[in-house]
Formats: structure tokens, C-alpha cells, sequence
């Protein structure tokens, strides 16, 4: 077993700094040394994206990259993103448009989903279903995601347009 | 799956033919190789790195030299292991002198399981190509920089 | 008065914790002491085991032990039993680690356990097995061939069971009778189920009191306790509690026990520490239940006006390696019941053979069984009309059953009790606009641009019942539900049942009808589900039965709380019981709103028992067993519109209209989205999903890379619609809608892909339509029609 290296980084805004051996996963780093477990792990090919985290701002699968490479990076999942009574909008909008089922792909969808209104703002439902290409849902069939990322936008726009005003 | 190709080596059919069957050259070549050693006559024990697709993994076992055609073909057969499955195969190699240089023709059909076999099975084709690419390659440097 | 709950598309009460990270699945749960389980598995499809050499495994830092089959049958472990006999089914044992031999590629031979996965799995590495190579099988009609390969000893020629259903006699009458007989060679092929959660299993043992505890990715967490307490290991049942937290989907494939949870009970003992596993997507693809893999021959007979007089059907069905949990009953009692569709045939005869192959066990999924009959009538029926020249519509519209026919029995077995299926027809059609998108196909046709739209009216029969009834036909569980309802001191209704929710998002529609019930706010209803030590009976959730046995359970439990409830509020309003009556939340004499007591008043009192009937228990909770008097029976109009390019066979649903009657909605969000899961499942069977195993048996699709399940833009937005048929016979009129998107869909689809390619003569080909094989029918046709000029 090679040994541990140290890491430094800021996971939902607070600073880690641990060792870790240099085969762990990012994933495994948020859900076994974080206990971050919303972060979910569906698949071993990197095709599921139910691991999907925003790394210094962009969305990445984090089955993919051991957790040595995010040293130094600034990583947010599910749980930085909003909480009950702060919700982030696309979490209201999956909860509003009934986005979810069984909840297992939600997270790495939301942060899919998240990436994609940073982008563009106001997508098309081709544009959503296209962003989301990478992420599987076995429950949903997409429809309700699909009006929920729409919802979200459309708050999004909203907030917007109450700060301009 | 039947796979084949052929790689040019600007060497006789004759080097060609001993190096195939030269445990340093082969250590030298083969990509992946952590481990070479001669088991008894023609035929090798080996541990390899190899990864396919999403699946990687350290594959142990043995290379046979079957009936060897001096400086003309020679058969290998592949039997190795590793913990996302198994590989084995029949190998034929083709050796055709073509002015200076030696047409290596190779095929072979491999035969996966386990692991290996749901993941990487159309992958292997791929794969094999490329292997064989920087096998000759590393091979003919090995020949030319002799000589 | 409290508003009504029943029928609201009320927001998930589930949904704050998964949407902000904080569910609680299997994996998700780590315990003081915890190691790891991971699993050596065969690499062959059929192989003798003839030696395990572990020792370079154990030498491993951090391996705490090695478990082969030869210790867990030494230690009495029995083999994993199948939970449906069919008579005279032939049954080899399948044991948690096969201690001697190997019949599918994934087949566990050994079971490591170590202090992180990690090295778990690198101690796999260096269990050396050596195996003795056999011969495999991996195809059903394949096995059944004279001189086929010998999956096992018991089964000779590989034949599991030889079932039939329906009077064959009086089939062959009728096809002694018909202007026209219509038959169809079908593949139903092989899937993976996929549920994004991958299997999980967490077992502690407690040394103090010799108890077990599993928590496990369940569908039924009471029927794993059956069977590995009382099949399995011989663990009292008070002994072992099976616990089935967040679960992240199931359709099917987790309501079976599995080796890996006998593995880490046994190993938790055996260790003194707790043990978890957790698949990795490339083990789900080997060790979870498959689905379908049936080869029909079927038969119309048919009248020249478009009658359906008979349908003869001959399946082969492929079980796999072992038999597991439901395996018998899902090509038999769940098709053969269900190949009458929406029709008045005379007669229909079905034939079955179960085979054993060298495959992975093929279980229910998402529909179980009736897909499979739907693909088989509807498909011929539509084919029927082809061949007659009839729109596929006025095939079904001149044979269906009238509501007024209602009770039908069918010539196979089932007893429809209701049914109305023109109204969702006709509803559907105008939907879509269905005379003109044909005129506009024919239009398209002269452009050389190819749609087809596909119809299916199906029916499904779920909610699996009466006990009696399915314990005649070779079940060996009961098909009851149970409920606790307990109301605190404070009113606060704790429900209890035995029903599981896996997505199907039960915490809110069950507290919605407990709230209607009861009278009491939403918010204050909590449903327990999943943990055998807070409930201790039930059956869980499958077959579409949460909402038709176990929400009817729920339902009469708390009839039980109200009648109690208004003896305890008579008597401290010194009225008699007769005259009390429900309304507005209170118990109140019947007409006079100030003599009332509220419901937080009569639990208080119930709790208390100060002024209290004399004959009357304290507390307020009631518990009901239910156990229905039939099937339920729901039914719809699903329509499909494909588009297929010409120049690369791509296929793309580019509508789908769908009008479902699954009785009265209890909520139709939650309803809704049923729906669009299953139809995406369907679909996928239909353009995308395929098992395959190569001629060596190896399964070549284990992975996604090669398994092509449906993403976000292989679907459109579907075109919804409902009729209400009550089921007549439960307390709701409720009947099941978690299968039938699949159980339509796939129909559906086929049937649309078919009819886009008539102008190519294509009357049938098998799924999944891939722009591969579509292209090459369409190509083979350009250049048979190209010779032809
Ligand atoms: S876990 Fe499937 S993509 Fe990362
Ligand atoms: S909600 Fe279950 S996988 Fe998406």
C-alpha cells in the first residue's frame, strides 16, 4: 500500500487538510472520510453521473479523479448547494415538479443540472435534455426532471429580475 | 472475436524470429510487462498490466511457443488471469521478408471471461491493435539500434 | 372541515432529505468496527471448482478472513431456497458461495473480508481457484435441444417445469374454424433491471442475545426474514431484524434474497464485527435478477371481419442458472393468466418450458410476466390487423369486452371484476389526434419520411390475491399486507406497514388517505416502512401492490381507530355511540357541532384512561391484516409515434400518449410519475436495452458502455390522461400503477416501430430496434426492391 498523502481542500466552504493514500477516489473521500454521502455511487465506468460534484465551479464526476487531484480545489456537493429553508432553486424545482423518485440519481443530477443554468440560463428542453446526457435516471423517465430544471430557470430568471428592478 | 493485423519490422526474418522468442527482448516490448521469466523450453511466465476500457488489471500466466517454423511462423498460446477475469488465446505469427525489412502478420482469437469479457469485450479489438503497435515498434528499436 | 387529501398532487413529504444529500441508504451507513466484504466470482459460465488456494489472499495485510462454500455448508448454512413451486418443479440447490460447482459467469466461489474494500478487493486478486472448464449454455431453446449441454444433474434436458394453462381442445376447435391463422416467431429479450442504487448489505451481530441485524437494499424486507431466518441460516425470527432504509429503486430486482446477505450475517458472526458489501455496477450486472428472455411461437386464429377466435402460445422461458425468489411464477401464473389482453378470445391455450442455462437466474422485473403476455398479444393483434387490412384501432375496438360483460372470466384462469377500456381508448386517440397523424404518415411516406404509431391497449392483473388462491397456485408466501396505526397522546398517527417504498413515494400518498381517514392534518400522519423490528409482519412491495393491499390495510386500520375513537368520545360526552358521527375532524353527536370532542381530546383520553368506557381497552392503535378477494385490474390506451431515418435506421419516439385506469388517484404527481418511469423502462426494452452473451457464455453487455439504457434525450415529454374504474372490491376502489408504463410501453413502441416500416415490408423483427438492425431491413428491402425493377 502506497503511503497516505497530504491534501489540502475546501469542501462546501470548509477547509480539510488530511492524508489520504493516493488511490482514494473523490467520491470516497467526500462519503467515507466526510461522511458527505449524498454524493452517490452508481456505476464503475463513469457513465451514471450520480457522483457528480462541482470542482472549482464546474461539474465533474468524482468517481473519476482521485481525491489527490482535487488538492487545493475548492469542491461543492448536494449538501453546499442549499439546505431546508435556503433551498438552492433547482432543489425546489425537483420538489415542486415531483423531479425525483427514488432519490438516487437526484444529487448528481441537481449538480448537473446546476452547471448547465450557470451556462444558460434560460435552456431549452433540448438544451436540458442534452446537459443531462451523462446522468441516468432509472425512475423518472427525465420527464419531471426536465420540468423541474425548467422551474428552476424560471426562478432563477425571477430572482434576477426582482434584483434588477 | 478474430482479431489480425500486421506491423512491418525493418529487420531480417531471422532477427525477427529470435527475438520473438528471447525472453529479454519480449521483457524490453511487450507493453505492461512487470514480470518475464522462462519456465521451461519456449514457454514463459509472465505478469502483465493491462487495462481495457475501464477495466484494469495485472493478468498472470504463461506464453507457450508452439510449433516454431524456423524464421517462417511460429504458434503462441496465451493463458492468463487476473482479477477482472480471464484471457486466453491462440496466437499465429507469420513472419514474410519484404526487401530489407519483415512483414509480421499476427491473428489470433481471444477468449475473455469474467469481468473483462462484460466490460471490455468490444473494446479488446482496440486494444489489441494498439498493443501490438507499440510491441513491434519497441521491437524493432530493440533491432535497429543492435544493428 | 379539513380539506380532503385524497386525489391532491400534494409535494413529496420524502423528497427535503434526498433532494438536499441526506437520504440514508445502505451504503450510506458506516458502524463502529465496520469491515469489508468482496466477493471472488467465476469468470466461466460452467465450471467444476477444484481447488481454492486462499493463503496468498489471507497473508494480506488487513484480510481478516476467507470464506468458501465448504465452510458454510459445514457451518448448516443451507442453500438460498425459490419462494413459488410449480408442481413437479425440478430444483437445483443454489447456495450462497457454490461450494463445488459454478453455473453462470459472477457465480460467487469465495468471500473475502477485510478491514477497508479496498484491500478486500485486492485480496480477490490473490485467491487462487482452480477450475475445471464444462461445456455451457446460454440460450433457452439452445438447453432444451437433444444433446445440450447439462446445466445440472436434476433438471434433465435442462427443463425446469413444462406448464401449461387454457383447454387446448377447445383451441384447436377454433382453429379448425377460422378464415385465417396468424402467427408470430418473438424474441422478448433479455434485460438488466439497473436500479441506480447498485445491492448493499450491512450485517451486525450481537453476541449479547445471539441477534442479527442486515440492513439491506430490500424491496420486502419481511420476506428476506423468511427466508434466510427460517430457509437459510435457522435465525429465530426475533433473533433477526432486517432493516431496509433509503432504497434507491427496485423494479423487481431487489425484492429477491441474494447470496451476498446470507455472506455478511454469516461472516458478522463469524468476524465478531460488523460487514458490509456493496456491488459495484459491474457485480449488478452478474449478480442481480435479470428479466424477460422468452422465444414464442404464437398463434391467431382469426375471422376474415376482424373476430379473434383463439390464441395458441409456445414459450420458452430462460430461468437462468438457479431458481430465484418469484422465478416460477413470473413466465407462468403472471403471463399465462394475463395473455387474454382486453379480448373476448374463445379460447386460448399456452404452453411454457422453464430451462435452466448458464446465465444469471432471470427473476421479475419492472411488469413481471405480463409485459411479456402483453408483447405477445398486442403484437399479434396489431399484425391480426395488418394482415386483414383493419386499423389497428377497430381490431381492438370490435373485440373488446364490454363493460357490461363484467365479471369475464377468461379461458385462462383470471376473473376480470371491472373494466371499461373504449372510454381510454377514445380518450387516448383524440389526444393524439390519431386520424390525422395517419393522414399526415401517408403523407410523409410519399416524402420518403417514415413515422409509425403504435397502439396498445393493455391489461394487467395486480395486487397478487386472495392468500388462499395464490398458495394453491404454488406460492409459499402469503399475499396479505399488514398496518399498525397508532395515534400518541398528542394525535400525532404513526402508520406502520408492511408495504415498502423504493420511490413510489408512500410516506405521502399513504398519509394522505390516513388524513381523509382520520380527519387529521397531513403533517401529522408519519408512515413507518422497512424495519422488521417496528412492524413485524408484511409482504413489501411488488407487483403493484402497495396501493391495492397494503394502502387498504392502512385504510380499515384506521376505520378500526374511528370506531373506537367515537366509543371513547360517546362516553365523555355522555352520548351513546349510535348517534356519534365523524365530521370536521371531531366526533361529535350527530347534529349538534358544540357537543364534540376533538381528535387530540379522545387520544389524550385514550392514553389517560381517566374518564374512560369501562369495557374498553386504553390506547388508540389498531392493527389490520388485509388480504383482498381478487386481483386488482387496471387498463389504458398507450400510443407510440416513432420516426425512423431511412438513410441510418435510427429510431426515435417522437410522441407518447397514454391513458391509464388505475381507479381513484390517491395522488397525481406520485401517479404520473409511475408512469413516466415505466414507459422509459418499456421504451428502453423496445430501442435501446439488450443482455447479450456471446457463444462462450460470457455476458458481453456488463457494463454501461454496452448496455444502453435510456438517457434524458431518448425520451419525450408524455401526453397523460386517466379514466376511473374502481376496483369493486377493496375499501378505495384502488388498483395498482407502479407496472403498468412497462407492461404498455414496450407494446407500444414495438408496434409503432413495426407500422413505420411497413412501406418496407417489414411485418415483424425482433427488439431492441437499434439503427443497426433497422438499417439493414431497410436496406435489404431498397435492394430487393432495386432487383425487382
Ligand atoms: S459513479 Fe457513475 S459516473 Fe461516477
Ligand atoms: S429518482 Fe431513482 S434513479 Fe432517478
Amino acid at each position: 500500500m502506497a503511503d497516505k498523502v497530504p491534501i489540502t481542500l475546501t469542501v462546501n466552504g470548509t477547509k480539510h487538510s488530511v492524508h489520504v493514500e493516493p488511490r482514494t477516489l473523490l467520491v470516497q473521500f467526500l462519503r467515507e472520510h466526510l461522511s458527505l454521502t449524498g454524493t452517490h455511487v452508481g456505476c464503475d465506468t463513469s457513465q451514471c453521473g450520480a457522483c457528480t460534484v462541482h470542482l472549482d465551479g464546474m461539474a465533474v464526476k468524482s468517481c473519476t479523479m482521485f481525491a489527490v487531484q482535487a488538492d487545493g480545489s475548492s469542491v461543492t456537493t448536494i449538501e453546499g448547494i442549499g439546505e431546508i429553508g435556503h433551498l438552492h432553486p433547482l432543489q425546489q424545482g425537483f420538489w415542486e415538479m415531483h423531479g425525483l423518485q427514488c432519490g438516487f440519481c437526484t444529487p448528481g443530477m441537481i449538480m448537473s443540472a446546476a452547471d448547465l443554468l450557470q451556462h444558460n440560463a434560460k435552456p431549452s428542453e433540448a438544451e436540458i435534455r442534452h446537459a443531462l446526457e451523462g446522468n441516468f435516471c432509472r425512475c423518472t423517465g427525465y420527464h419531471n426532471i426536465v420540468r423541474a430544471v425548467q422551474h428552476a430557470s424560471g426562478q432563477i430568471q425571477n430572482q434576477a429580475q426582482a434584483a434588477d428592478d | 472475436m478474430q482479431l489480425e493485423g500486421f506491423n512491418i519490422i525493418h529487420a531480417t526474418p531471422e532477427q525477427v524470429f529470435v527475438a520473438l522468442q528471447s525472453p529479454d527482448m519480449l521483457a524490453k516490448c511487450v507493453p505492461g510487462v512487470k514480470k518475464l521469466e522462462v519456465e521451461s523450453e519456449g514457454v514463459f511466465k509472465t505478469t502483465l498490466e493491462v487495462s481495457v476500457g475501464p477495466v484494469k488489471g495485472s493478468f498472470s500466466g504463461k506464453v507457450s511457443v508452439l510449433d516454431a517454423v524456423l524464421n517462417t511462423s511460429l504458434t503462441l498460446k496465451v493463458e492468463m488471469r487476473a482479477p477482472v477475469g480471464i484471457a486466453s488465446a491462440i496466437g499465429k505469427i507469420i513472419l514474410e521478408p519484404q526487401d530489407a525489412a519483415t512483414k509480421v502478420h499476427w491473428s489470433g482469437e481471444p477468449q475473455l471471461g469474467g469481468m473483462i469479457a462484460s466490460v471490455g469485450a468490444r473494446l479488446i479489438g482496440g486494444v489489441a491493435k494498439a498493443q501490438a503497435d507499440i510491441f513491434f515498434t519497441k521491437l524493432e528499436q530493440e533491432l535497429t539500434s543492435k544493428a | 372541515m379539513a380539506e380532503k387529501m385524497f386525489g391532491k398532487a400534494l409535494k413529496r413529504v420524502e423528497d427535503p432529505r434526498f433532494i438536499t444529500g441526506t437520504g440514508n441508504y445502505t451504503d450510506d451507513i458506516a458502524v463502529h468496527g465496520m469491515v469489508h466484504a468482496a466477493m471472488v466470482r467465476s469468470p466461466y459460465p460452467h465450471a467444476k471448482i477444484k481447488s481454492i488456494d486462499s493463503s496468498a489472499a489471507l497473508a494480506l495485510p488487513g484480510v481478516i478472513a476467507i470464506l468458501t462454500g465448504k465452510d458454510l455448508v459445514g457451518a448448516g448454512i443451507n442453500p438460498i431456497p425459490t419462494g413459488w413451486l410449480l408442481p413437479d418443479l425440478k430444483i437445483s440447490a443454489h447456495h450462497a458461495i457454490q461450494p463445488e460447482e459454478v453455473n453462470h459467469v459472477g457465480d460467487i466461489v469465495a468471500a473475502i473480508i477485510a478491514e477497508t474494500r479496498a484491500i478486500a478487493e485486492d485480496a480477490v486478486a490473490l485467491v487462487d481457484v482452480d477450475y475445471d472448464v464444462l461445456e455451457s449454455v446460454s440460450l433457452g431453446s439452445t438447453a432444451l435441444a437433444a444433446g445440450a449441454v447439462q446445466v445440472h444433474p436434476e433438471a434433465p434436458g435442462n427443463l425446469a417445469f413444462d406448464w401449461t394453462i387454457g383447454d387446448a381442445a377447445a383451441t384447436d376447435a377454433e382453429f379448425a374454424k377460422a378464415d385465417k391463422i396468424v402467427k408470430l416467431e418473438l424474441r422478448n429479450h433479455r434485460l438488466v433491471p439497473n436500479a441506480i442504487e447498485p445491492r448493499a448489505s450491512l450485517a451486525e451481530y450481537k453476541r449479547a442475545g445471539d441477534e442479527y441485524t442486515l440492513h439491506t437494499t430490500s424491496q420486502n424486507p419481511h420476506i428476506h426474514r423468511v427466508m434466510i431466518g427460517a430457509f437459510v441460516m435457522g435465525i429465530p425470527e426475533h433473533k433477526l431484524r432486517i432493516v431496509s432504509p433509503d432504497v434507491g429503486g427496485g423494479f423487481g430486482s431487489k425484492i429477491f434474497q441474494y447470496p451476498e446477505e446470507v455472506i455478511v450475517l454469516f461472516a458478522a458472526k463469524k468476524v465478531n464485527r460488523p460487514v458490509k458489501w456493496t456491488a459495484r455496477r459491474s457485480e449488478s450486472f452478474v449478480s442481480d435478477a435479470h428479466g424477460r428472455d422468452h422465444e414464442t411461437v404464437a398463434e391467431a386464429a382469426v375471422m376474415n371481419d376482424g373476430t379473434l377466435l383463439a390464441l395458441r402460445v409456445n414459450t420458452i422461458a430462460n430461468l437462468g442458472a438457479y431458481l430465484t425468489t418469484f422465478a416460477p411464477a413470473v413466465p407462468t401464473y403472471l403471463y399465462g393468466t394475463l395473455l387474454n389482453g382486453t379480448y373476448k378470445w374463445k379460447a386460448i391455450h399456452a404452453h411454457v418450458r422453464g430451462v435452466y442455462t448458464n446465465t444469471v437466474g432471470v427473476d421479475a422485473y419492472r411488469g413481471a410476466g405480463r409485459p411479456e403476455a402483453t408483447y405477445v398479444v398486442e403484437r399479434i393483434v396489431s399484425t391480426v390487423a395488418r394482415e386483414l387490412g383493419m386499423d389497428p384501432v377497430d381490431i381492438r375496438r370490435k373485440n373488446f369486452i364490454q363493460p357490461s360483460e363484467f365479471p369475464y372470466q377468461t379461458p385462462v384462469a383470471l376473473q376480470y371484476d371491472s373494466g371499461n377500456y373504449e372510454p381510454a381508448m377514445d380518450m387516448a386517440l383524440e389526444k393524439l389526434g390519431y386520424k390525422a397523424l395517419r393522414a399526415k404518415q401517408a403523407e410523409m411516406r410519399k416524402q420518403g419520411k417514415y413515422i409509425g404509431i403504435g397502439v396498445c391497449t393493455y391489461l394487467e392483473a395486480c395486487g397478487l390475491a386472495p392468500s388462499a388462491l395464490v398458495g394453491s397456485l404454488g406460492a409459499q408466501a402469503g399475499q396479505w399486507e399488514s398496518a399498525l396505526v397508532r395515534v400518541a397522546a398528542t394525535g400525532v398517527v404513526e402508520v406502520l406497514t408492511g408495504s415498502h417504498s423504493h420511490g413510489q413515494g408512500h410516506e405521502t400518498a399513504f398519509a394522505q388517505v390516513v388524513a381523509d381517514e382520520l380527519q387529521v392534518p397531513v403533517e401529522h400522519v408519519v408512515l413507518v416502512h422497512g424495519d422488521t423490528a417496528r412492524l413485524p409482519h408484511g409482504w413489501g412491495s411488488y407487483g403493484s401492490r402497495s396501493a391495492p393491499v397494503g394502502l387498504s390495510a392502512i385504510t380499515m386500520a384506521c376505520r378500526k381507530i374511528t370506531d373506537k375513537a367515537k366509543k371513547i368520545a360517546a362516553h365523555l360526552l355522555e352520548a351513546s355511540v349510535e348517534d356519534m358521527e365523524h365530521v370536521d375532524g371531531k366526533y361529535q353527536v350527530k347534529g349538534v357541532p358544540e357537543r364534540s370532542k376533538s381528535f387530540f381530546e379522545v387520544a389524550l383520553m385514550a392514553h389517560l384512561a381517566h374518564n374512560y368506557p369501562a369495557d374498553l381497552e386504553p390506547g388508540l392503535e389498531a392493527t389490520h391484516f388485509y388480504d383482498p378477494k381478487n386481483f386488482v385490474y387496471p387498463f389504458g390506451t398507450h400510443l407510440a409515434v416513432v420516426e425512423v431515418d431511412a438513410d441510418t435506421g435510427r429510431t426515435k419516439l417522437i410522441r407518447y400518449v397514454c391513458v391509464d385506469d388505475c381507479g381513484p388517484i390517491v395522488n397525481p404527481l406520485i401517479v404520473e410519475g409511475q408512469v413516466h418511469g415505466g414507459v422509459a423502462q418499456g421504451m428502453g426494452q423496445a430501442l435501446l436495452e439488450n443482455t447479450v452473451y456471446d457463444a462462450s457464455g460470457q455476458l458481453v453487455s456488463g457494463s454501461y458502455l454496452e448496455y444502453t439504457m435510456p438517457r434524458a434525450d431518448d425520451m419525450v415529454q408524455l401526453e397523460i390522461g386517466h379514466t376511473v374504474t374502481p376496483s369493486p372490491h377493496n375499501p378505495l376502489g384502488l388498483k395498482g400503477i407502479g407496472e403498468a408504463g412497462t407492461i404498455a410501453s414496450t407494446a407500444a413502441v414495438a408496434n409503432a416501430v413495426i407500422d413505420a416500416l411497413e412501406p418496407f415490408g417489414v411485418r415483424h423483427m425482433d427488439m431492441p430496434f437499434t439503427s443497426e438492425k433497422v438499417w439493414q431491413v431497410i436496406h435489404a428491402s431498397q435492394l430487393a426492391q432495386a432487383a425487382d425493377d
